[in-house]
C-alpha cells in the first residue's frame, strides 16, 4: 500500500535520488565518533540543528497560549506555566533550549575554527553560519523580553539604548525597534513579531543553505 | 567444541532461521532511537497543547438573579452577569434568560438564543404571533415551553435554575428538558 | 564539480515515463571519499545511528534540567521597579565590556560601533583574512591566537559581570525576582492563597438594590450628571462599592457639603428639583449600601 503510494508519486516527480543522496552518501571514518572518540567534535553542528528543532516545535506550541500583550503577556506566559500541565516543561525546553542552542552553536563554530574546515572551498559556509549566529543571537534577543517581566523590560531598555548610541542611526533604529518613543505595548508586538515570523523565516532560508552546501562540498578532510 | 567437531557445518551452511541482517538491526535501532527522540520531544508538547479538553469541567457557578415570588406564569425577561474564568482572563458574561413558573408552580428559565441561526428571540414581541417567543430573523418561533413551531429544529435552551432562600439563581445552559 | 563538460550526456536524456521530468542522475554528486584514510560508511543507517546515540544523550540531559529546573520567570515588568538590568548571559560580555572607559562616554562609538564590528566582521570573514593553505591550528598561528585571545576576553568580561552583579545583589540585599517569586508563590501555595502575579483589571463592583426607589432619587437629585447612570461615574468616581468607603452619615455630609473641594454641595439642587429631606436621606441610606461584599 505505502509503497504503491510511493511508486506512484515516484514516478511523477522522480524523488528517490533526493532522499537516496542524503541516505547513502557516505561519511568519512576522521568524524565518525565511533572510530575515534574526538570525533564527537564534529557533532556540534547537528546537535545544534537538534536543539532548533526543539526551539521550533516548542516555540509553536508556547504560542497556543502566549499573547503579545503588555498587559496578558505576562498573565499568558504565567497561566501556561503554573496552570496548563507540563507548561512548565514546554516552557523550559524553550527557555533552556534558547542557552543550549547558543552553546552548541558556538561550540560548532570553535570547531570549524580549529580545524581549519572554513577554508577554501568552504568560505560561504563559514559566511552563511556566521548571518545563522547572528539570527540566533537576535531570537535570543528578541525572545528575552516576551514574557514581559521585570528582567526582560529592563534588559531590553538597556539593548535599546546601545542601540541608541550607534552615531546617525542609532537613535533611528531604536526607534524601529521600539515600534515608538517607549518600551511598551508595541515594542512587545514588534519583538513578537520578529521573533516568531521574520527571524525564523531568515533562519530556515540560512540553514536550507548551509545544508545544500554542506552536500554539495562535503565534509572538510582529515587534519 | 561442536565447531571443532564437524568444522564442515559452520561452512556454507545457509541460515535456518530468518536472521536479521546487520543493516536491518541498525535500521531498527536507528527507527528506535528515531522514535524515542521524537517522543521525548513531542510528547510534553502535545500533552501541552490538549490540556483544555482534559480539564475536569466543573459545575458552572449559580448566579444569584431575582427573588423567587416575582417569577408569573408570564415569561418575563431578566439580565444578569456570569463571571467566567477564562484561562489567566477573568471575563464578565451578560446573559439573559426569560423566566416563568409553570401551571405546578416548577420555575424554569429560557434562553433567548434562537436555535435557528442564533439571534436573539422575544416574547410576545410580534403581533402575528402573540403569547409566543419570536425570532425576528427568520421568523422561528416558539411556544411558552421553548417548543420550536416553525424553521428552528429544536426548541429553546434553559439555563439550570436553583431556588435558595426564595431567590432564583441560575447556572449553566442546558438542552430544553421540559418539551421533547 | 560544477564544471564538468556534461555536453555528451545532454545527448541521452532520460525522461521519467513519458512525462517532462528528466531522469535524476542524482541530487548532487557524492564527494569521493576514497582519498581520505580510514573506513567511510553510509549516513543512514550507520553513522545516523552513531550521531543519534549523541542525541539521545544529549536529549535526556536536556528533559532532566527542564523537568528539574523551571524556566525562570520574575514580576511582571514596571517601569518604576528598581531591579539590576540584566542581559541573557550570552550578552553578558558585551555589556561588561560598554561599561570600560574606553568603549562608553566619548568613546561610544569606538565601544559599540568600533571594536565589536571589527571582532564581529574579522569573524564573519575569517576565510578571507587566513587565506594559507594550512588547516591546522598550531600552523596558524595568527588566527588561532586571536581566537584564543577573543575567548578569554570573553570568558573573563561574562565572569566579571556575572561576579559583579551577585556581589551587587548582596550589597542590595536583593534576591534575584524570579526565585523571589517562586518562593513567594510557594509560601502563598502553603496558605491557600492564589498565587498569581499577573495584573488585572479591577473587578466591577455590581449595583446593590438596583431597583429600589432610591435609584430614582438619584437620578432627580442630578448625581447621574457626574457619577453616571450606571454609578460607574463619568468625571466624577464610580459609586459602586461607595458603601465601603462611605457609612450614611458621611454621605449625607457630603451630599450637604460637597467633596475635598472636587464635588460641589449638591443638597440645594436637589431640593428646587421637587425632592425631599426623607428622599435624601434614603438615597444615602441607599448608597451606603453600596459595599462590594454582599
Amino acid at each position: 500500500m505505502f509503497k504503491n503510494v510511493y511508486d506512484w508519486i515516484d514516478e511523477r516527480l522522480d524523488i528517490t535520488p533526493i532522499w537516496r543522496d542524503v541516505a547513502d552518501h557516505e561519511v568519512p571514518e576522521h568524524v565518525n565518533p565511533a572510530h575515534h572518540f574526538s570525533a564527537f567534535v564534529y557533532c556540534f553542528g547537528g546537535l545544534t540543528f537538534f536543539i532548533t528543532v526543539i526551539q521550533i516545535l516548542s516555540g509553536m506550541f508556547l504560542t497556543m497560549y502566549y499573547v503579545p500583550d503588555i498587559i496578558n503577556a505576562y498573565a499568558s506566559v504565567e497561566y501556561l506555566q503554573t496552570q496548563v500541565a507540563f507548561g512548565q516543561i514546554v516552557r523550559g525546553m524553550h527557555h533552556w533550549g534558547a542557552s543550549l542552542v547558543i552553546v552548541m552553536m558556538f561550540l560548532h563554530t570553535l570547531r570549524v575554527f580549529f580545524t581549519g574546515s572554513y577554508k577554501a572551498p568552504r568560505e560561504m559556509n563559514w559566511v552563511v553560519g556566521m548571518l545563522i549566529f547572528f539570527v540566533m543571537i537576535g531570537l535570543g534577543l528578541t525572545g528575552y523580553l516576551l514574557p514581559w517581566d521585570n528582567k526582560a523590560y529592563f534588559a531590553t531598555k538597556v539593548t535599546l539604548e546601545i542601540a541608541n548610541s550607534v552615531p546617525v542611526l542609532g537613535p533611528v533604529m531604536k526607534e524601529l525597534l521600539q515600534g515608538g518613543s517607549i518600551v511598551g505595548a508595541e515594542t512587545l508586538t514588534r519583538f513578537f513579531a520578529i521573533h516568531v515570523f521574520f527571524l525564523p523565516a531568515v533562519l530556515l532560508i540560512l540553514l536550507v543553505g548551509h545544508f545544500i552546501m554542506i552536500r554539495r562540498q562535503g565534509i572538510s578532510g582529515p587534519l | 567444541m561442536s565447531h571443532q567437531q564437524d568444522p564442515h557445518e559452520s561452512l556454507h551452511k545457509p541460515p535456518t532461521r530468518k536472521e536479521m541482517s546487520r543493516r536491518q538491526f541498525l535500521t531498527y535501532t536507528l527507527g528506535g532511537a528515531t522514535a524515542f527522540m521524537m517522543g521525548g520531544v513531542a510528547l510534553p508538547m502535545v500533552r501541552f497543547a490538549v490540556d483544555p479538553i482534559l480539564h475536569k469541567k466543573g459545575e458552572g457557578d449559580f448566579v444569584k438573579v431575582v427573588e423567587a415570588r416575582e417569577i408569573t406564569d408570564e415569561p418575563q425577561e431578566f439580565n444578569f452577569e456570569l463571571k467566567q474564568q477564562d484561562g489567566w482572563y477573568l471575563s464578565t458574561s451578560k446573559l439573559t434568560a426569560w423566566i416563568r413558573k409553570d401551571a405546578n408552580g416548577k420555575v424554569y428559565a429560557l434562553s433567548p438564543i434562537c436555535k435557528h441561526l442564533g439571534c436573539t428571540v422575544g416574547w410576545d414581541s410580534d403581533r402575528n404571533f402573540p403569547d409566543e417567543y419570536h425570532c425576528p430573523c427568520h421568523g422561528a418561533h416558539y411556544t411558552k415551553e421553548g417548543k420550536q413551531l416553525a424553521v428552528a429544529s429544536s426548541p429553546l435552551d434553559e439555563y439550570k435554575v436553583m431556588i435558595k432562600d426564595d431567590w432564583v439563581y441560575l447556572g449553566d445552559i442546558i438542552p430544553n428538558t421540559i418539551v421533547k | 564539480m560544477a564544471h564538468v563538460d556534461n555536453s555528451k550526456e545532454k545527448e541521452k536524456v532520460v525522461y521519467v515515463g513519458d512525462s517532462r521530468v528528466r531522469k535524476g542522475k542524482g541530487f548532487v554528486a557524492p564527494p569521493d571519499y576514497t582519498a581520505y584514510p580510514g573506513k567511510s560508511e553510509a549516513f543512514i543507517p550507520n553513522f545516523l545511528l552513531k550521531e543519534w546515540m549523541v542525541g539521545v544523550v544529549v536529549l535526556v540531559g536536556f528533559l532532566v534540567l527542564t523537568i528539574s529546573e523551571p524556566a525562570p520567570l520574575g514580576y511582571p515588568a514596571n517601569p518604576a521597579a528598581s531591579v539590576i538590568p540584566m542581559p541573557d548571559w550570552y550578552f553578558l560580555f558585551l555589556y561588561q565590556y560598554l561599561k570600560y572607559p574606553y568603549a562608553s562616554g566619548d568613546f561610544v562609538v569606538l565601544g559599540t560601533m568600533g571594536i565589536p564590528g571589527i571582532a564581529f566582521g574579522g569573524l564573519m570573514l575569517a576565510p578571507f583574512l587566513d587565506r594559507g593553505k594550512e588547516r591546522r591550528f598550531y600552523k596558524r598561528p595568527i588566527a588561532s591566537s586571536l581566537m584564543l585571545l577573543s575567548l578569554a576576553a570573553v570568558v573573563y568580561l561574562t565572569n566579571f559581570a556575572w561576579t559583579h552583579y551577585q556581589h551587587e545583589l548582596e550589597a542590595r540585599g536583593q534576591l534575584p525576582e524570579h526565585i523571589q517569586r517562586e518562593e513567594e508563590a510557594r509560601e502563598k501555595r502553603e496558605k491557600g492563597l492564589p498565587t498569581s502575579n499577573a495584573i488585572r483589571p479591577e473587578e466591577e463592583l455590581a449595583i446593590v438594590d438596583a431597583d429600589d426607589p432610591a435609584m430614582e432619587v438619584y437620578k432627580k437629585a442630578t448625581c447621574v450628571s457626574c457619577h453616571a447612570v450606571d454609578l460607574k461615574g463619568a468625571g466624577a468616581p464610580s459609586l459602586r462599592g461607595v458603601g465601603d468607603k462611605h457609612d450614611k452619615e458621611a454621605i449625607l455630609t457630603i451630599i450637604k457639603e460637597g467633596y475635598n473641594g472636587k464635588m460641589p454641595a449638591v443638597y440645594d439642587a436637589a431640593i428646587s428639583a421637587g425632592l425631599t429631606d426623607q428622599d435624601i436621606d434614603q438615597l444615602a441610606e441607599w448608597l451606603a449600601k453600596q459595599k462590594s461584599e454582599q
